[in-house]
């Protein structure tokens, strides 16, 4: 499938992130294991509290293995400033991907590894992989940002806002480079077309 | 050291308006040299380290915080802040015609988040703070506006405040309760990471410094 079918079609870019641990409902993007309300669930204890954070870290995990491995794909196509944007991208997601399988550990989980290979459109030009790479950074904003309430309160809470925030970074330069406003919107929520 | 393995939250904040223990004088000294490694300078010269305790009280409040209306209170005070700064460089005249566009642009943004979470305090039965007290009340929060004299400094300037603003939502998200507020901040804070982009970018810095942008690296 090439890049602008797969923008257009919903029905093939929720088939693409579901393989990778999202489900995308409504438009948005959620992290699977955050579908269960763990916030209407206050009295839950710490077992189920660390369960319930590393079944929403691997989702993110999932997320942030796919995005090295789509920046990998794309660099084939990419030069010039492109190019250094997509490597400092590509070390950034990998630092959060390591990030993540540390606090996974951390609480007692098993970090997901990377799928051996991602059923990626097919991406043809620069552009293309501009158009992609934004797409995923979106997607993991809104993820993120509907997963935060889920995790439990503390340091996770505000490294996933770090990490949503350096990924709004990443959107930044993506638009730019696009030749497109930088800064869309005072509000980031990944759902901004 | 990871920062999602460092320690948590509440030992990282740096100075107490009263009594501070050894540890919060170490995690100060440790923030200090850090802001000053970072190299924050306004023209030319390192920032005063006698701002760093105030912007340090600015993460302060957000990060002894209790409750949300108290963590509101704290941000909507700094977004109204960042307004103030942010229509003064921009009469100040020092931008390019580009960069006052992007200053108020920005300028807009910091606007439309106090006036979100304003409504957010006051849908939690809160009373919004009093307005700042005009450009002394910036100091508060980052000094030197007063003495920018090029277009450099203001991006200095501009960039610590913006980082200043992503440190104290950092420090928030530990903080808030409510799972819209937590998500607002977030989006809030992004947007500010967006502005600290666009800003270091103008400036000739590396746009994107650090994986997790806590605003303290």
């Amino acid at each position: 499938m090439d890049i602008d079918s797969f923008l257009r079609d919903p029905t093939s870019r929720r088939r693409f992130f579901r393989m990778s641990g999202l489900s995308v409902a409504g438009g948005s993007a959620m992290l699977l294991a955050a579908c269960s309300d763990d916030t209407k669930n206050p009295v839950a204890g710490p077992d189920d509290s660390d369960l319930a954070d590393v079944e929403i870290l691997n989702g993110a995990l999932d997320l942030e293995l796919m995005a090295v491995a789509a920046y990998k794909a794309g660099a084939g196509r990419l030069s010039g400033d492109a190019l250094q944007l997509g490597k400092a991208f590509l070390e950034q997601e990998q630092e959060h991907a390591d990030g993540l399988a540390a606090a996974i550990r951390d609480a007692g989980g098993m970090p997901n590894r990377a799928k051996s290979s991602y059923d990626f459109p097919v991406l043809r030009s620069q552009a293309d992989v501009l158009r992609f790479a934004l797409e995923l950074e979106n997607t993991a904003i809104a993820a993120y940002i509907d997963a935060l309430p889920k995790l439990s309160p503390g340091e996770l809470r505000a490294t996933s806002a770090a990490i949503i925030t350096n990924e709004a970074e990443h959107v930044s330069l993506l638009l730019d480079a696009l030749g497109r406003e930088p800064v869309p919107s005072a509000f980031v929520t990944g759902r901004e077309t | 050291m990871d920062p999602i393995r460092r320690g948590r939250t509440a030992d990282r904040i740096a100075i107490a308006d009263g009594a501070a223990d050894s540890s919060e004088i170490a995690a100060f000294e440790r923030d200090r040299r850090e802001l000053l490694r970072r190299g924050f300078t306004l023209g030319g010269a390192a920032i005063a380290a006698s701002s760093i305790p105030l912007l340090l009280s600015v993460r302060n409040a957000f990060a002894r915080a209790t409750g949300d209306g108290a963590v509101l209170d704290s941000a909507i005070t700094i977004e109204r802040v960042s307004v103030i700064a942010y229509d003064t460089v921009i009469a100040g005249g020092l931008l390019s015609p580009g960069l006052t566009r992007v200053a108020r642009r920005f300028r807009s943004h910091e606007q439309e988040h106090a006036t979100t979470l304003t409504t957010a305090l006051t849908d939690l039965g809160g009373t919004p703070p009093e307005a700042p007290d005009g450009v002394g009340a910036v100091d508060d929060v980052v000094e030197g506006l007063g003495d920018v004299a090029s277009q450099a400094d203001v991006l200095s300037f501009l960039i610590e405040l913006e980082t200043a603003t992503v440190a104290a939502y950092f420090d928030a998200h530990a903080n808030f309760v409510e799972p819209r507020l937590l998500q607002t901040g977030a989006s809030i804070m992004a947007n500010e990471g967006q502005h600290l982009v666009v800003l270091r970018k103008a400036a000739g810095q590396n746009p994107i410094p650090n994986a997790f942008e806590t605003g303290a690296e």
